[in-house]
């Protein structure tokens, strides 16, 4: 298994995908060892060799992830992607200690995490708000279980629900609204505890295209005022590129780091420009095509 | 808004209207005989002047105590053991057998024990209602709390609940359609076996009314208790709709 990560993280692994592309690749495997000690300072996410099995029905198990390796900096905002059922959301989890790893160790700040926490705070593809609450009740609702006064975590609630762009939708409930603007209400209640760490899990998967765009936009302006960490989990190249520092390539089961790609575009990235620029389109196209290798070795092992 | 809430209520009453049309022609003409079955007219006539009676209110304050009684002790008892069970394991693995094995039971079959335990009095007929209200509200309210959506509980935790506080802060209110849909069921069953009690034995209550009037022939006076109880039904019935109208008034399906 850990062979294989080697494999394809070795000096001629890396010769050879950056001879044929030429925005250069630097698969960053850090095994724990290697890492310097700036880097170790930086460090906001350590990964350190975590696999996660679950058990199935029968005396079978399912290895969901194997080996995962990967330190996130802080400040940084990074995609993870992969095809359907590569363990990526289950990576996610393990951050946010919703998921207990098998074997291995998540670090957050260089300690161990062991269960949820408001140092990181969850998106979910299924927005997951409180159907009891309005939306002033979900956003204030981490503030309040911070201790925060009624009053205080109100004006705060309503200036964060202002910036989401959603100002005169206060006492709505999540029923009254559109999944656009449900997923804009959980971006704000998870913003709301000021996590160190953003961990979204496929956050625009089930929005239409439109929808999906403005909201990319918008979470890039929010991120640009403070740019906390985020860990971003999703099956779209284009999202990942459009938004990552690094995108983090999955095969499929079990889930394995195939390759770390650095996005160097500048910032702030603006969609029209971008999607013009041979650079991004490059990233696309040279990131699909590694995700197709892995469909092919699945086919033929 | 309110025309169209008052269209719903007409449409509500209009196959109750039918059925009581149904029951004014089998008497007009004379399917059934004025001394079995009396017409409507006559049965609600008799009903109003009643309503002046103050034995006749004593009778409905006896039977509304015992249901109300009743049907509260199970609402309590069937949320608590209900949620206990959705969240601690050990707790389910207590309840489960003993409800699979109480909740086919005829509640019924135990009440000469409770009139032997508690008398002719109140506490039997509350004790038997309560016992069959009671495995509806438990049963809903388990599976309610049981298929909380996951994420919900996620989210609370990392904005920092403590774990034992998710019980009240997501897991109850998350629960509570599949609650109320419990207690709808409950209250339905309580009107039917606190009547059911009073018939069997009651010196008090419209139970026993309808069982003094059938022994006596009195066929109008027989179905005074009848139509009470089924209106006293759609009264509560309409309050706890209301209830949960407001209780669940975030929530898609309701």
């Amino acid at each position: 298994m850990r062979d294989k990560v080697r494999k394809l993280s070795s000096p001629s692994e890396r010769r050879s995908t950056g001879g044929r592309m030429q925005v250069p690749l630097r698969p960053e495997i850090d095994t724990g060892t290697g890492a310097t000690s700036d880097e170790r300072a930086r460090a906001m996410i350590e990964i350190d060799r975590v696999s996660k099995r679950f058990e199935t029905s029968g005396r079978k198990s399912h290895l969901a992830l194997a080996d995962i390796n990967l330190t996130v900096n802080d400040g940084a905002f990074v995609s993870i992607l992969g095809p359907s059922g590569c363990g990526k959301s289950t990576l996610l989890y393990i951050v946010g200690g919703f998921v207990a790893p098998s074997e291995g160790v998540a670090r957050m700040k260089g300690a161990a995490i062991t269960g949820p926490g408001p140092d990181r705070g969850p998106v979910f593809q299924e927005f997951a708000l409180f159907p009891w609450k309005t939306v002033l009740g979900n956003v204030m609702y981490g503030l309040r279980q911070q201790g925060v006064k009624r009053t205080e975590a109100e004006a705060q609630s309503l200036r964060l629900i202002e910036m989401v762009g959603l100002k005169g939708f206060e006492h709505f409930y999540p029923k009254e609204l559109s999944g656009g603007m449900k997923q804009r209400v959980a971006i704000a209640r998870t913003l709301a505890y000021r996590p160190s760490v953003l961990l979204m899990d496929e956050p625009f998967g089930a929005l239409d295209a439109h929808t999906r765009t403005r909201l990319q936009n918008d979470l890039l302006n929010i991120w640009e005022r403070d740019r906390k960490t985020v860990l971003f989990v999703t099956h779209s190249v284009e999202e990942a590129v459009f938004l990552s520092d690094k995108v983090v390539v999955m095969t499929r089961a079990p889930g394995r780091i195939k390759e770390i790609v650095d996005i160097d575009l500048s910032r702030p990235r603006v969609r029209a420009e971008l999607l013009l620029d041979s650079r991004y389109q490059k990233y696309v196209v040279d990131i699909e095509r590694m995700i197709d290798d892995g469909r092919d070795d699945a086919e033929h092992p | 808004m309110s025309t169209q809430r008052l269209a719903t209520v007409l449409m509500g009453a209009l196959p109750i209207l039918f059925v009581l049309a149904i029951w004014q022609a089998l008497c007009s003409f004379g399917f059934a005989p004025p001394s079995l079955l009396p017409p409507p007219g006559k049965v609600f006539l008799r009903l109003a002047q009643q309503l002046g009676s103050l034995g006749f209110l004593d009778d409905i304050l006896a039977t509304m105590i015992r249901l109300f009684a009743g049907f509260l002790i199970a609402v309590v008892l069937g949320v608590g053991i209900g949620l206990a069970a959705a969240v601690v394991p050990a707790i389910n693995a207590v309840v489960r057998p003993l409800v699979q094995v109480l909740a086919p039971l005829p509640k019924v079959a135990l009440y000469p024990a409770l009139i032997i335990l508690f008398g002719f009095d109140h506490a039997s007929k509350i004790t038997l209602v309560t016992l069959d209200a009671l495995f509806p509200i438990l049963l809903s309210t388990y599976y309610g709390a049981s298929m909380v959506e996951q994420k919900l509980v996620w989210s609370a935790l990392a904005a920092g609940t403590p774990r034992w506080q998710i019980l009240f802060k997501v897991i109850a209110p998350a629960a509570l359609p599949s609650i109320l849909t419990g207690c709808r069921i409950g209250l339905v069953i309580s009107c039917i076996v606190v009547f059911l009690a009073e018939m069997i034995s009651s010196t008090d209550g419209l139970g026993h009314l309808l069982v003094g009037a059938a022994r006596t022939f009195q066929t109008v006076d027989m179905f005074v208790p009848l139509i009470t109880i089924s209106l006293l039904g759609l009264m509560l019935n309409g309050l706890l709709y209301g209830l949960r109208k407001y209780l669940l008034r975030g929530f898609p399906e309701v």
